[in-house]
């Protein structure tokens, strides 16, 4: 791993001791740190996947995703064989745990294409580090979350009716109904993001198929990289296709959720019935998002030595967006108060009051606290260097997220318009073994990704190195390590073409 | 063109047209390549076209999943001589009669293909009629009384116990080992045979208790637990010959009720809350007005304009205050400072409408009582107006609780060598102190008959198993004594008798079959009348005489007992009656009206106790009454008079069978001979908690719930969002009142609708809050015509019951308040023309049909309960679980392994039960949502019988089942575009709203009349 510091800027990354958080205007700070040049990189990353044995942790952080699994398969064939009575919905609340877990999963799952997609148009260089993990864990939340609509109905054997499949019955769904928009928004949205995720690794497991030393390895890497032989035009078409796709995925991120949130902001429910909805559940969803992305990389950076790669400042990067999106949550708790309060409606006013201090107020504070109040110690830069703290804000945001949801969807079910037909709600055991089996399918599926696929996207991360634009002697270039992908010098000006200083 | 043959004009290709001999050939096969033998025939076959057939015929078999599947064997028999009048999938009717404490029920019965599955009251009779000739009432028990029919848990062998340990036989067999003791008793009378029955008035029972009497000395005993004696003894004292009353609420401007509840637990219910309604608002009439002045919260005082209260002892003297300011020579009692303001425009609204008024006294308050309120009504002139007397039969039977005491004494002194039960159950029932089971076992033989093989059968040598009355002949009185038939609707599912049948047995009678037996009772009419009295379903004219005598006024009361410390009242329970129907599902999952209790009985107690008690519902308190008590669930109820604790009877039974057993605690364990009805107790919490189920208010509500729930509905007597009301005095000031009350609507709309929903009919419904009583009879009319599921008492706790049509109750007033307004507010399907649950459905299996039905595809749904959730009124229900096939008794039997049905859906139903099945109605699946459909099945089966007929459909020809078994006619349904229908008439009245409307435009085809009460202003404090 003996790399040589050649340019100033490592000089000065040494100077300050790794951290490359600090904003001297004077120069870009590093985005991969530890002096790794492009061969270091590949090997920091390639290696999770080659070493022979992963580390233990993966095995225990494995075994217990896999009991988690298990459970959840228990409960699902529980569920289909007994009916949907083993949860605890009842007559006003139809719908409680199975959406709330899937509003829960689907909203995981914006931050990673907000990371692939708008941050790559936004040309935030930083995101090479951490996107290809947020876009597996967009993939694992979006599968997680496919699950639930198709066991929460009555008859699940009967789901794929909510399909527009043709058949001789000639029944078609009924489009005016929201979870048909669900279905298309959802079905896109998995469609696109596996794309963005695939196409975006295939130069990485062309790498893995190149290193590969057992014959399976190879065949299985080799059926994947799609015959990738790094060739100029491979590269090509490869950064249009990447472009597209950034291009198609962006308007997902904020229709996904807009869509979900329209099953409730579409019906006429108290506390559903909201037009700051869809902003509101974008805002969310990333805040969540972004919450679990750090949850699953500060002990991923420590297990898979990774920090030089995702470094402090990716950490201090996400833990800012974190704020921010936790803030506008925050708004928009404000804002539904007060509209309910400023509307006039007796119904709409008695659901929040109902909801702050009602029966189930405690998982209101829960919520808040979680969303609002807990990011706010990221202000302060030391907590946003404590990976124990980022960590447990992580945490925070994801409990804080799946309340909200709680809050609205069952919550709101409890009071409605006749007071005869209020009625609580509680989930029973099977309700929380499914909401605990479904983190043990997420985390399974991100284990073995981290185990087997490039968990870092090493093609990108390299053109960020001061090596991929080493043309001569133009200092101030060297000094810059955040280079875009597609960014290159012209040969005839010899500047560069995206130069926009 | 010269192969083209001559007849030939068209072809089908040019090869066709050059006619080819290969063309002829294949053109001649009418599927060319299709060559079935070739295709199977062994020696042509080549590999590859063998695992082609093989794995297309595999893929087949798999993709049916059904391929494997062992289908049940059935055989299919017809009729080889078809019965009369019978054509298959066209429903019968027959008229009978239930009788239950002595007073039939008129009833008529649809048969459907040999099998009774729905009950209704009898549209000719007079005391069951709603419509003239077209519909009549039955309530909630009547109608429930099918599902004990088919109840796979009745007794279905005769059982000997005399040997010490059960032997199941049969009938011939105890006719059999009967016929010794009948011939000792022949040849030696000695104490001869005592015979225990149940009450009755039965003109067969009489003639064959003669017939019995002469053949050998026989005694006879007659019990029930729930008593109107206490009345007849009264009526007697003070008229010198027995009598019943017959009340004529609909001529009384006042009526004043002491504890009576003529509207919810009289024999005759159905006749009064219709007689009662007449008098409620409407154009004829001026609104009457009720006083009640009760120990309990009843149905009839709930729908009182005045009430008050009080603790038992203190009616008599409420009673005697009465007597002495209407002018009669009665001994002033001394009054609270309430009670006297409460009776003083009692006396002034009773004393101007002379003539027009009525008093009337509870059954369980002593003879002396009714005696006095005779006396009353004789002085304010109701008799021979308001009020009717009438002769009654078997005038010098004993009262029932003296009869079964004598009965007892004369078993514990070993008088009684024979005793027959008919019917009932004393071993469950009779007052403690009697240790009436103990005492039969000094009985040599004791033979019980009953439906099912219950604690008094066990207590006994011989349980024969009971015909039920939809089984067998028999006869039975109305109220006024009108006969009617019985007549059976099916023969006997598990061999049992009748009780007629067995009085015959032992009177050795030559007829056997209860048809000739009933039928030599009324030998005096001819077959032609027979058949016209088995169709009408009454004998005309055979109803009891009237009675003109002079009433003794001198009565005088007895002394008032303790007035300290809590009172318990002993209730007549609303659904299981005495405890006898504790073995029907529906009943015991069907709410109490009040308090909303279902599967179980509670300790009613005021808020104010509740608050002396420090415990709240469900909070277990322990009764002690002399020796005995019981630990029950306190369940706080608005109303309950200060002071007294309300219990159930019925319930706690041991040998309720399946559904019955260990439902709730038995109270007969605290009612002693000396108090029957009223005693005094010590109530004290225990600290233990006990989950009641309710489908109301389930949950003790927060403060804040509790407020914004009384914000919606509303204060006393004031209209709010919900329920919109107005007193009598307001509506005639203002009579435009809640069309002005109404908030700015929202009827604009985004887009025209694509149809106005009215071709060729425009289905619609109105329910007045004025008439409604909450009596619950038509939450059975609607789970029996709909197939309705129960789902037990866990699954009501988690509030998944299955109910089409719920009846919402609020109390008005203020949490102190001791006497609240009670409305009550049927709430089914409002059929929304902008149905919010039509929108949100992904596959569309709940749309709207032309005629504004808001129609559900059950084989459509997925179930996924976004309609449920999207309907503001609630009324939706899911199959959470396949409730057909589920043990409603999970709560207290163990479940199969983690609940895991044994096989899905509906193959667990027992047979018999699935025998009364509405046909016409889809057995609902695990998994689907449903709601009230307006009973499409009877709409369509009208107006397409109509529409064959050509005929226009009149208003009225079309009842829901709702509508139909509603006493009161509170609910209407009929077609709107016809503007002189009645439905459409409400739909246009000055009371009429549509439930949240106004808010959410929904465009209900349910609308409310606003309620009309009519409290005088002075009482009500």
């Amino acid at each position: 791993m003996a790399s040589v510091p050649t340019t100033e800027f490592i000089r000065i990354a040494e100077q300050t001791e790794g951290d490359n958080t600090t904003d001297d205007p004077r120069f870009r700070a590093p985005l991969v740190t530890g002096g790794k040049n492009f061969a270091a990189v590949t090997e920091t990353v390639a290696n999770i996947a080659e070493r022979p044995a992963p580390p233990q942790a993966w095995y225990v952080a494995m075994g217990v995703s896999l009991a988690l699994l298990g459970l959840l398969g228990a409960m699902v064939g529980y569920l289909i064989l007994t009916g949907v009575g083993v949860w605890g919905n009842n007559q006003p609340v139809g719908w409680a745990f199975g959406i709330v877990n899937f509003v829960f999963w689907v909203g995981i799952g914006h931050a990673g294409t907000l990371i692939s997609a708008i941050l790559y148009l936004f040309r935030q260089n930083w995101r090479t580090g951490i996107n290809r993990l947020a876009e597996a864990m967009t993939i694992f939340a979006v599968i997680c979350a496919a699950l639930f609509p198709g066991i929460h109905v009555g008859r699940p054997w009967l789901a794929y009716w909510l399909f527009p499949i043709p058949d001789q019955m000639n029944l078609w769904p009924q489009f005016r109904s929201p979870l048909m928009w669900d279905v298309f928004a959802v079905g896109t949205y998995a469609t696109v993001s596996l794309l963005f995720w695939y196409v975006g690794m295939v130069p990485d497991i062309a790498t893995f198929r190149d290193r590969s030393k057992s014959k399976i390895k190879q065949v299985v890497y080799g059926i994947f990289a799609l015959g990738w032989n790094g060739s100029s035009r491979h590269w090509h078409r490869y950064e249009r296709a990447y472009l597209l796709l950034a291009a198609i995925a962006t308007p997902l991120v904020l229709s996904v959720h807009s869509t979900v949130s329209f099953d409730m902001a579409v019906s006429q429910i108290p506390g559903w019935h909201t037009t700051v909805f869809p902003p509101y559940f974008v805002a969310g969803a990333i805040y969540g998002g972004f919450a679990m992305v750090i949850f699953l990389v500060v002990p991923a950076r420590e297990l898979f030595g990774l920090k030089d790669i995702i470094t402090k400042r990716h950490m201090d990067n996400m833990a800012k967006i974190t704020m921010a999106t936790s803030m506008m949550v925050g708004y928009s708790y404000m804002t539904e108060f007060f509209i309910a309060g400023y509307s006039g409606d007796r119904n709409e006013a008695f659901t929040f009051h109902n909801r702050a201090l009602g029966p189930y107020c405690w998982s209101w504070c829960v919520m808040f606290f979680c969303n609002v109040v807990a990011p706010q110690v990221l202000w302060s830069k030391k907590c946003r260097m404590n990976m124990w703290i980022m960590w447990v804000v992580g945490i925070c945001g994801n409990v804080g997220m799946w309340f909200e949801r709680f809050e609205i969807i069952p919550e709101s079910l409890t009071r409605d318009f006749l007071p005869s037909s209020w009625h609580a709600y509680w989930p029973t055991w099977v309700d929380l073994c499914t909401l605990a089996g479904s983190f043990g399918l997420f985390m399974t599926l991100f284990l073995l990704f981290c185990r087997y696929l490039p968990t870092v996207a090493m093609a990108e991360v390299k053109t960020m190195l001061p090596e991929a634009h080493a043309h001569g002697a133009h200092s101030a270039d060297e000094k810059r390590t955040d280079y875009r992908p597609d960014e290159h010098h012209d040969p005839d000006t010899d500047a560069p073409r995206f130069a926009n200083r | 063109m010269k192969h083209h043959s001559a007849q030939r004009e068209y072809w089908r290709s040019l090869e066709h047209l050059a006619n080819t001999p290969e063309i002829q050939q294949s053109a001649s096969a009418e599927f060319a390549s299709y060559e079935p033998d070739g295709m199977l025939s062994m020696s042509s076959l080549t590999r590859r076209r063998f695992m082609k057939l093989m794995g297309a015929s595999m893929a087949l078999a798999g993709l049916s999943l059904n391929g494997c599947r062992r289908w049940p064997e059935a055989k299919l028999a017809p009729y080889t001589s078809t019965p009369p009048n019978r054509i298959p999938g066209i429903p019968e009717q027959y008229a009978t009669m239930m009788e239950l404490g002595g007073v039939g029920s008129p009833l008529l019965v649809t048969s459907y293909d040999g099998r009774p599955i729905k009950i209704e009251g009898n549209p000719t009779h007079p005391f069951s009629e709603t419509v003239k000739g077209r519909s009549g009432a039955a309530d909630a028990i009547a109608q429930a009384s099918i599902l004990e029919m088919y109840d796979p848990d009745r007794s279905k062998a005769v059982i000997n116990r005399s040997g010490g340990n059960e032997i199941a036989t049969d009938w011939d067999h105890f006719t059999s080992a009967m016929s010794s003791t009948i011939d000792s008793l022949t040849a030696s009378p000695g104490s001869g045979l005592a015979i225990l029955c149940e009450a009755t008035a039965s003109l067969t029972t009489t003639r064959l208790k003669a017939a019995l009497a002469k053949r050998f000395p026989t005694a006879f005993y007659e019990y029930e637990a729930l008593s109107r004696d206490n009345e007849r003894v009264g009526i007697k004292s003070a008229l010198g010959q027995p009598a019943r009353q017959v009340l004529h609420l609909d001529k009384a401007a006042v009526v004043v009720l002491l504890d009576a509840d003529p509207l919810g637990a009289h024999p005759a219910h159905v006749r009064y809350a219709g007689d009662w309604v007449k008098h409620r608002p409407n154009k004829e009439k001026e609104t009457s007005r009720v006083y009640a002045i009760e120990s309990a919260m009843t149905i009839s005082g709930s729908v009182a304009d005045c009430r008050m209260g009080v603790r038992p002892s203190r009616v008599g003297a409420i009673l005697s205050a009465i007597a002495a300011q209407v002018g009669l020579a009665a001994a002033a009692a001394s009054l609270t400072a309430e009670e006297e303001a409460f009776i003083k425009p009692l006396i002034a609204d009773l004393s101007a409408n002379s003539g027009k008024s009525l008093v009337a006294v509870g059954p369980h308050h002593p003879a002396e009582m009714h005696a006095m309120a005779l006396a009353i009504n004789d002085k304010i002139g109701a008799i021979g107006s308001t009020l009717t007397l009438l002769e009654e039969p078997n005038a010098d039977r004993p009262h029932h609780f003296d009869s079964l005491a004598d009965l007892t004494k004369k078993l514990k002194a070993k008088q009684i060598d024979t005793l027959v039960i008919l019917g009932g159950n004393p071993a469950y029932d009779a007052p403690t102190d009697l240790d009436f089971a103990g005492a039969l076992k000094n009985a040599k033989t004791s033979i019980h008959l009953s439906l099912y093989d219950n604690e008094t059968s066990h207590a006994c040598t011989w349980h024969v198993p009971r015909a039920h009355y939809l089984e067998a002949w028999g006869d039975a009185r109305a109220w006024d004594g009108t006969v009617s038939i019985c007549q059976p609707l099916i023969e006997p599912l598990y061999n049992g008798k009748s009780s007629d049948q067995m009085l015959a047995f032992f009177a050795g009678e030559p007829e056997t079959e209860s048809d000739a037996i009933v039928r030599k009772t009324f030998a005096d009419i001819d077959d032609l009348a027979w058949r016209r009295v088995l169709n009408d379903g009454l004998v005309k004219d055979s109803g009891f005489k009237k009675v003109s005598a002079t009433i003794n006024s001198s009565a005088a009361l007895p002394a008032a007992g303790g007035q300290s410390g809590y009172e318990v009242r002993f209730l007549q329970d609303s659904k299981l009656y005495d405890g006898r129907f504790a073995t029907s599902g529906w009943l015991q999952e069907l709410p109490d009206p009040l308090s909303k209790i279902v599967w179980d009985n509670a300790v009613l107690v005021s808020p104010r106790d509740a608050a002396g008690l420090g415990v709240g519902v469900g909070d277990m308190l322990k009764v002690t009454v002399g020796g005995a008590s019981v630990e029950m669930p306190a369940f706080v109820l608005p109303g309950q008079p200060v002071g007294v604790i309300g219990l159930a009877l019925g319930y706690g039974r041991t040998m309720g069978e399946h559904i019955g057993s260990d439902v709730g605690v038995n109270t007969y364990a605290l009612r002693t001979t000396g108090a029957m009805y009223f005693t005094s107790a010590q109530v004290t919490a225990t600290g233990a908690y006990y989950d009641l189920a309710t489908t109301q208010d389930h949950h003790l509500f927060d403060q804040l719930g509790i407020q914004e729930r009384q914000a919606r509905v509303g204060e006393k007597h004031k209209s709010a969002e919900i329920i919109r009301e107005a007193t009598a005095a307001e509506y005639k000031r203002d009579p435009q009142l809640f069309q002005r009350n109404e908030e700015g609507g929202i009827s604009l709309q985004l887009y025209e609708p694509p149809r106005r929903f009215n071709d060729p009919h425009a289905w619609g419904m109105a329910i007045d809050l004025s008439r409604c009583i909450g009596c619950h009879a038509c939450v059975i009319a609607c789970q029996a015509e709909n197939n309705v599921p129960i789902v037990g008492r866990d699954n009501v706790l988690k509030s998944r019951q299955m109910h089409w049509i719920r009846i919402d109750r609020y109390f008005k007033g203020d949490a102190e308040d001791p006497n609240p307004e009670v409305v009550f507010q049927p709430v089914a399907c409002q059929q929304c023309e902008n149905a919010p649950c039509e929108e949100v459905c992904p596959v569309g299996a709940t749309t709207h049909d032309t005629e504004g039905l808001n129609v559900m595809v059950y084989n459509r749904c997925v179930g996924t309960r976004y309609c449920s959730n999207n309907c503001p009124y609630k009324v939706r229900r899911f199959n959470y679980l396949d409730w057909h096939s589920q043990d409603p008794r999970h709560d207290k039997y163990p479940k199969p392994w983690l609940g895991l049905p044994d096989t899905q859906q509906i193959e667990t139903v027992p047979m018999v039960e699935r025998m009364m099945y509405n046909p016409e109605v889809t057995v609902r699946m695990r998994g689907v949502m449903e709601k009230c459909t307006f009973c499409i099945q009877r709409i369509h089966n009208t107006t397409i019988a109509k529409r064959a007929r050509g005929e226009e459909l009149k208003d009225g020809e079309i009842m829901t089942a709702c509508q139909q078994s509603c006493p009161t006619q509170a609910i209407v349904f009929g077609d709107l575009n016809d503007a002189n229908s009645k439905v459409s008439k409400w739909h246009q009245d000055k009371r009429a709203y549509s439930l949240l409307d106004a808010d959410l435009n929904t465009k209900p085809r349910n609308r409310y009349l606003a309620k009309i009460s009519n409290p005088n202003d002075e009482a009500n404090g």
